[in-house]
């Protein structure tokens, strides 16, 4: 006889799949809007990087006369333009009212041949601002020239012992971590954030539909009437909605990794190389780990859904977990944030924490495999609690 | 047959409404501190092949009595067998038997009637040969076949009651029972429905029918059992219910009963 679960399962999936709510969370968000996202972000970010490398910057310098040699070294230098301002009580004015990009005063040495100081005025909040590194450009080379003209008028002339004279000792940092643990350590912890939050985005619709969808249309009753165990239902249920979220999170990983595939050297070819390094190994690690992620997602949302009146209440409901979700997801992005006995024990970090380890290539695998143990225990007493919760009147009939 | 025996339903409730300092309303008398008993001790029959009639007024406890009957809800105390069946020690085998239908139950609105005829027969455990035949037979008995392969959601109101009945009769249920199934339907789809409340009668199924309209009391129930305040207030035939309410009117005779009618 077939069982009641795999009918509800093969009715609720049907329909699902006949629902483009869903269909937008599950398929079309994952697999192309969040690269399409990506690409557009990147290339706004891309764009804003040029502007701002090659716009030319206004410049007025203040106390000159200390220093002849500043004026000459910014204008012979290409991308700079100066321009008059009367007095230094206007700079921060200028600079606020975009009349000059920076500012450069002067202050002179106490003594004769001493250090000159430069202070540079500038907007300093953009983040993509480069005016303090152009600058610095300048007044780098503009150092190399007086220290040589100083040596040389010294009698050092030999340019290695110049070197020598001016920084007797210089630090190669040379580290020993491998290309793929310093790249993910940067950008691996946004990965696993990806998932999660679509995992969940993916299994919030159906879990909603399935559930408060039943009460709200009046169909619930009718299910309630059929001759199967009420756990049946709910197994039916959670396969339907636990699929929809391995789906959209297996399809986060698709969309993602061919974005990275084909357009990822744009941010830097070391990005290329790392996602290369992860191998299938580790793609089937990740995808297991988002296994009972989904199982967890499902049984909690199933399990507040049916407690609700309508889709309305339900999204009410659902809209605080969410920052429950968020919240633990978020920890593989901080930095200092490691996988260690006492993260691998907090729920969903230490899933994000375990898929940033992976794309490290530095996953304590013993630790991994208690998360997996930990978390599909978890799924399976949330399923338990939702079975158990599916039962009550006064959930079912609540008015 | 339907053997319903000292029932009783109780919900808690979620806070007294009784307050010490504002002067007391008068209260529900199913109101017990917090506990509230919606159906109280009733106990009646309902033979196979007649037409029983659940009559009382509105939040008289009607539809939760129904609800425990069609298993939905336990029962606090008491219990009802249908055929012999007990609704609370086997409450699946009372399910495979029955067939419920109100007005207010929707549809899948993504499915076509097909899917969903299959769903439910497939649920209750019809095989594919049985289903697909007993599809075929609703099907032109209702005169469904225009729309049969249509999703639900395109459907006009009558064409979805007649999904509705389709559905409860898919596995052929020897109980069949009716809350309110003509509520907000238009003259045509409510006669549709009593037809096939008559129909159900004919063929020797036991029928439960809630209902407000006194029309439809006299002219398809046999029986009728009247419910006030979650009690029992009477049992018998229609003329029995016009002689215990004094008046020909069923629904004078209906507020005589449950006293409510006032002398004007």
């Amino acid at each position: 006889m077939r069982s009641g679960a795999f009918t509800v399962f093969r009715k609720e999936l049907l329909e699902v799949s006949r629902d483009r709510r869903t269909l937008f969370f599950m398929i079309a968000m994952p697999l192309l809007l969040i690269p399409l996202l990506i690409q557009i972000t990147t290339d706004f970010m891309i764009d804003a990087e040029e502007e701002a490398a090659s716009a030319t910057l206004d410049y007025a310098i203040f106390g000159g006369e200390a220093l002849p040699e500043l004026g000459p070294a910014f204008g012979q230098t290409p991308g700079f333009s100066a321009v008059e301002l009367g007095s230094p009580d206007e700079i921060a004015a200028a600079v606020a009212d975009d009349r000059i990009d920076l500012a450069l005063v002067v202050v002179p040495p106490e003594q004769e041949g001493g250090q000159h100081v430069v202070e540079l005025h500038y907007n300093n909040a953009p983040l993509s601002s480069k005016v303090e590194p152009r600058t610095q450009e300048v007044l780098d080379g503009l150092g190399r020239d007086l220290r040589r003209a100083r040596l040389d008028a010294l009698g050092v002339r030999d340019v290695s012992l110049q070197q020598g004279v001016a920084e007797p000792v210089v630090m190669v940092p040379r580290g020993t971590a491998p290309m793929r643990e310093v790249l993910g350590e940067r950008i691996g912890g946004m990965l696993p954030y990806m998932f999660i939050i679509f995992c969940f985005l993916g299994a919030m619709y159906p879990a909603i539909d399935l559930a408060a969808g039943e009460k709200e249309r009046g169909t619930l009753e009718t299910l309630l009437l059929v001759p199967i165990p009420r756990y049946q239902v709910v197994l039916g249920k959670f396969g339907v909605v636990f699929i929809a979220g391995v789906v959209a999170a297996l399809l986060t990983l698709v969309g993602l990794g061919g974005w990275l595939a084909f357009r990822g050297s744009e941010l830097g070819g070391d990005i290329g190389a790392v996602m290369s390094a992860i191998g299938p190994v580790d793609l089937v690690l990740i995808a297991a780990m988002l296994v009972p992620t989904a199982a967890i997602f499902a049984s909690l949302l199933l399990a507040i859904s049916i407690y609700a009146k309508s889709f309305k209440e339900a999204q009410s409901y659902i809209a605080p977990l969410n920052m429950l979700v968020v919240l633990p997801a978020f920890l593989s992005m901080l930095p200092g944030v490691e996988l260690d006995w006492k993260t691998a024990s907090i729920p969903i970090a230490n899933i994000s924490l375990a898929i940033k380890e992976l794309i490290k290539g530095t996953m304590d695998y013993s630790m991994m495999v208690a998360i997996l143990g930990s978390s599909t225990l978890l799924a399976a007493a949330l399923l338990w609690a939702a079975t158990w919760w599916f039962g009550r009147e006064s959930v079912l009939f609540r008015q | 047959m339907l053997d319903v025996i000292r029932l009783s339903k109780s919900f808690p409730l979620a806070k007294p409404r009784r307050s010490k300092r504002a002067p007391v309303p008068a209260r529900d008398p199913r109101e017990d501190g917090r506990t509230f008993h919606a159906v109280r001790d009733v106990s009646f029959a309902a033979p196979a092949g007649a037409i029983v009639g659940l009559l009382g007024p509105n939040g008289a406890g009607k539809t939760t009595l129904l609800r425990v009957l069609s298993t939905a809800l336990r029962p606090s105390s008491g219990t009802a067998s249908f055929d012999g069946t007990d609704i609370v020690k086997d409450p699946l085998a009372v399910r495979r038997t029955l067939g419920f239908l109100s007005g207010n139950t929707g549809l899948y609105g993504r499915l076509t009637p097909r899917e969903m005829l299959t769903y439910f027969g497939r649920l209750h455990g019809v095989g594919d040969e049985a289903l697909r035949a007993r599809i075929d037979d609703l099907v032109e008995l209702m005169g469904m076949r225009d729309f049969l392969d249509r999703r639900n959601d395109t459907l006009s109101a009558g064409m979805k009651q007649k999904v509705s009945i389709a559905r409860t009769l898919v596995h052929d249920p020897s109980i069949v029972v009716f809350d309110e199934p003509t509520t907000g339907l238009d003259v045509a789809a409510a006669e549709t429905i009593l037809r096939l409340v008559e129909r159900c009668r004919d063929q020797g199924k036991t029928v439960l029918l809630s209902t407000h309209h006194m029309h439809e009391v006299a002219r398809v129930c046999d029986h009728v059992v009247i419910i006030h305040q979650g009690e029992l207030r009477f049992t018998g035939t229609v003329a029995e219910m016009q002689q215990a309410g004094g008046s020909e009117a069923l629904d004078l005779a209906l507020l005589t009963i449950v006293g409510e009618v006032t002398d004007a």
